[in-house]
């Protein structure tokens, strides 16, 4: 055992000094390009500490004890005391579901667009330009919001998200295999559904190495988990191309479904910590992935 | 009661035999489906396609969060940290302090889950050798959910084996535990 222990405990220095490294190297990576506006803005970051206080204060209970046990260790025994593995089986039924139901909703009203309407509506936004009616307020906020997105963004992602699961990118997946592939010939039929049934699973594997390679400190499977979950409105497209809605019709809402996608992945994923300036890039092939999914919506 | 069986496997031995029936039942469909589909009369590739995803999720599902509790007292999960430098996952394990100690339950469990994936992987190499690609899919997911149970299940039952020994040996648990989940940790979490 004792001759163990300097071993363990030289190994257990490597992920510091990475942790520094990794630090150090964010700080030092300043976009070229930045100005004074790119830069830590009092009001902006006022408006984002209770956001980040809350997070870690809420996971600070679970995490307590983690850190301790664990703070250079990969894994961790839990003893009978403090876990879960008395429960019935109706308990863990019923969070699974929960946090499944948590996780819909999340997508279903993206932060992007209605959070952040809010959040201007109440907050400083509205103070700082008070003699605007709250309507036109609106719209000047959500045409005001696509070039500082990277602010927004910089939230990151509430707590129901980080546990993730693959329930709902198997079953949208699924789903959207299924109703494609009915606008197919028979023959294609297998084909076509195999073929979209990889298509989804690889794109989102692709996307998130994307996000992973430009920094991004979002787990692979919590990626894959919220990009599945963001298939949900494309499943809707493509359950209306199987009902067969003609094809005038098809064009603007399938439009708005995509962007509905969009908004929903990009006000979760931009948030996982890519470096600034560069959440354009690391967003840009989620957009060619719902575009290609919707277009194939479109032409089945 | 009955001694000299003790360890067979009859599911009448078990001390949770629905828990035991259920997780037998699961592991075997989703095997019979993809081996048998045609036979009972489906004869769509897509049809046995989604039966068979969806009973390989509710057997991920049911062996990593009801099964491995009740029969050998093992929880596992990967926790997504929220600190802002790490990005990979923790595995967390959970084992029951007394360990259930059912042995006609341990070997089913542990039968079933090695078994398992090594059949899919037979299942594919058949795949390959006759070039049914499509197929071959649906065979690399099922090797893909069966053996990630697998070995977290191998690794959790070596964690909490090395704990219990660690602290019963050095007496104060608090030192000795942490120093074993610590090692052992680097040896099988190195992911």
């Amino acid at each position: 055992m004792a001759g163990m222990m300097p071993s363990s405990a030289t190994s257990s220095s490597n992920p510091y000094t990475q942790y520094d490294n990794d630090a150090i190297e964010r700080d030092l990576i300043d976009p070229d390009d930045a100005t004074l506006d790119d830069l830590d803005d009092p009001l902006q970051s006022s408006d984002r500490a209770p956001l980040t206080g809350n997070i870690q204060s809420s996971s600070s209970d679970s995490r307590n004890t983690q850190s301790y046990l664990t703070s250079s260790v990969p894994g961790e025994d839990r003893r009978a005391p403090s876990n879960t593995i008395d429960e019935t089986v109706w308990e863990t039924l019923s969070r699974d579901l929960l946090a499944i139901w948590e996780k819909l909703k999340q997508v279903m009203w993206p932060k992007y667009i209605l959070g952040g309407l809010m959040q201007r509506g109440g907050g400083i936004g509205a103070e700082e330009r008070g003699e605007a009616p709250a309507l036109a307020e609106g719209i000047r906020g959500i045409a005001g919001r696509w070039p500082d997105a990277d602010v927004i963004l910089q939230g990151g992602m509430s707590e129901g998200l980080r546990d993730w699961d693959l329930w709902g990118p198997l079953l949208f997946c699924l789903l959207l295999s299924f109703f494609i592939s009915r606008g197919t010939d028979k023959d294609d039929r297998d084909l076509a559904f195999s073929g979209i049934f990889t298509m989804v699973w690889l794109g989102e594997a692709v996307v998130t190495l994307q996000i992973k390679l430009l920094g991004g400190n979002i787990s692979f499977f919590q990626s894959i988990s919220i990009i599945g979950y963001t298939l949900f409105p494309l499943v809707i497209a493509s359950l209306l191309s199987a009902i067969g809605i003609p094809f005038i019709v098809r064009i603007p809402v399938y439009l708005v479904l995509v962007a509905w996608s969009l908004a929903a992945g990009v006000s979760i994923l931009g948030g996982s910590g890519v470096v600034r300036n560069r959440v354009g890039i690391a967003v840009y092939p989620l957009f060619v992935y719902y575009i290609s999914l919707g277009c194939l919506c479109l032409i089945s | 009661m009955e001694q000299p069986q003790e360890g067979s496997l009859t599911w009448r031995l078990s001390s949770h035999p629905i828990t035991l029936l259920c997780f037998l039942s699961f592991r075997l469909s989703s095997l019979l489906v993809y081996l048998l589909g045609g036979l009972f009369g489906i004869d769509s590739f897509i049809l046995i396609f989604i039966i068979t995803i969806l009973l390989l999720a509710a057997d991920f599902y049911y062996l990593k969060n009801i099964a491995g509790r009740r029969l050998v007292g093992l929880r596992w999960w990967n926790e997504s940290s929220t600190s802002n430098t790490t990005s990979s996952g923790n595995w967390v394990f959970e084992s029951a302090d007394p360990r259930p100690t059912n042995a006609t339950d341990r070997r089913f469990f542990w039968l079933a889950l090695y078994a398992q994936p090594a059949l899919w992987v037979a299942l594919a190499i058949v795949d390959i050798m006759t070039l049914k690609f499509v197929w071959l899919i649906l065979v690399v997911i099922a090797m893909v959910l069966t053996g990630t149970n697998a070995l977290a299940f191998s690794r959790c039952d070596k964690f909490s084996q090395a704990t219990g020994i660690a602290g019963s040996v050095m007496g104060g648990g608090g030192l000795a535990g942490r120093i074993a989940s610590g090692m052992l940790g680097r040896v099988f979490g190195g992911r």
